[in-house]
């Protein structure tokens, strides 16, 4: 992706999720836009930016949240790595399996999340949390994600977006 | 090896970054988080925040206050309704304050000052699922300090963790980090609440107290920090395990977080 738009990128994602997404809430669940940027840009450009960028976005996300710094860098990182693969060999942008893919990233990323701090703090309702909050989230995560990539498709934003040489390897 | 990874440049690069994370995380488990980026990061999001939701606000209040004017004069009069009812119930409150405030003279006992309020509103909200926090849209300049009760009139919403001049960050009842004493109103049995994400959990109660779902959880004032009395949260759920000599308890916050829009900052 071409420089500035990473900035850009960077700059907004989290305020964007932090103030934008709340009227979206559906039973207390937002959609989880940071990781659907991270899941885009891995469709869009290659494992390597993705892993990079996913590592950037969840490392704001850790010192914005004041969570672990580290703990949303590792899995949105791996998020991107696998995004990234997907988007090489497997997946096209407008495809709508996409829904199914980033409801299971939300999923693992959500299940990391909760046997993490069951390790460390001791008891998590696990299996309300798989019911009341890890499902939905994902599904909606899924849902949110494949609708903004309909968009970003259907008004030609990615070239917009995507590097020269991206967009001839392409 | 070193051929490996000269091969895989990109791939050693990366499964390293993902070792040094890990080993960041496993640091922080042992020393406590790193919250030295935390005031830069907050200072420029913050500022995103509130350009934003200044922006989105602005849009929103013409359209609610202007266009969208369905149900206002019924809203006016049951408003109008509740606050007479209120002043009504207010004078009585007055009414038993200065009488509890003569028995405890009577009685030689503390003085009691109820701490003043700093209303806030909610620019931000958590922006990762590994923890529960929300910015808040006062900070050091409106005398705001680190460890102050954010509340609601519904009930109690968290502490502030990180203040910057025009903007703080507060840590809610769910977050991993937040423990706050509490007691069952129903018998006054005391226990810690924890967060857990979602839910919260009751650590510390006793394998035979009486805890049942649906019991009230409130302040219990233990920690200096939150006032006595102060609903928390309601239990939804109660499990005894023979082996353990606590229950575990499951509760769920009375502050809805995800319609959080103003809360109360009370000072010390």
């Amino acid at each position: 992706m071409k420089p500035r738009v990473y900035l850009i990128v960077l700059l907004l994602v989290i305020p964007f999720q932090a103030r934008l997404l709340s009227p979206l809430s559906v039973a207390g669940i937002t959609p989880d836009l940071c990781l659907i940027v991270v899941y885009v840009i891995g469709l869009l450009t290659s494992p390597r930016e993705a892993a990079f960028a996913g590592i950037v976005v969840g490392l704001l996300q850790d010192i914005n949240a004041a969570s672990y710094l580290g703990l949303m860098g590792f899995t949105q990182g791996l998020a991107g790595l696998f995004a990234g693969f997907l988007g090489k060999r497997v997946l096209n942008v407008s495809s709508l399996s996409n829904i199914a893919f980033l409801a299971a990233f939300s999923l693992m990323e959500s299940v990391f999340l909760a046997v993490f701090i069951e390790i460390l703090y001791g008891s998590v309702p696990f299996f309300s949390m798989v019911f009341g909050n890890m499902l939905p989230r994902a599904f909606y995560t899924g849902l949110f994600g494949v609708v903004l990539l309909q968009l970003i498709t259907k008004k030609g934003v990615i070239t917009m977006l995507t590097r020269r040489t991206l967009q001839r390897e392409a | 090896m070193l051929r490996f990874v000269g091969k895989h440049k990109t791939f050693s690069l990366a499964l390293l970054i993902f070792v040094v994370l890990l080993w960041l995380i496993t640091a922080q488990v042992k020393s406590g988080r790193f919250l030295f980026l935390e005031k830069p990061v907050l200072a420029v999001s913050g500022f995103f925040e509130r350009t934003i939701g200044g922006a989105f606000n602005a849009v929103g209040s013409v359209w609610t206050r202007y266009v969208f004017l369905i149900g206002t004069q019924r809203e006016n009069i049951r408003l109008t309704e509740t606050l007479n009812n209120l002043r009504v119930e207010n004078q009585l409150t007055n009414e038993l304050l200065a009488e509890n405030e003569r028995l405890r003279a009577v009685l030689n006992f503390k003085k009691l000052y109820p701490p003043s309020a700093v209303v806030v509103q909610i620019i931000g909200k958590t922006v990762s699922p590994a923890s529960s926090t929300v910015t808040i849209s006062k900070g050091s300049e409106n005398g705001i300090e680190k460890g102050l009760a954010v509340i609601t009139a519904a009930g109690v919403v968290g502490k502030v963790q990180t203040i910057l001049p025009g903007t703080s960050k507060v840590i809610l009842l769910t977050d991993p980090e937040s423990t706050l004493a509490v007691r069952v109103q129903r018998n006054r049995e005391d226990g810690l609440l924890e967060g857990k994400l979602s839910h919260c959990a009751l650590k510390y109660v006793s394998y035979y107290a009486d805890v049942q779902e649906g019991d009230l959880l409130v302040t219990s004032g233990l920690d200096g920090i939150y006032p006595k009395g102060l609903p928390v949260a309601l239990v939804v759920k109660v499990s005894k395990h023979e082996a353990s000599p606590f229950q575990s308890v499951v509760a769920e916050p009375i502050v809805r977080f995800s319609r959080l829009e103003e809360a109360l900052v009370l000072k010390k």
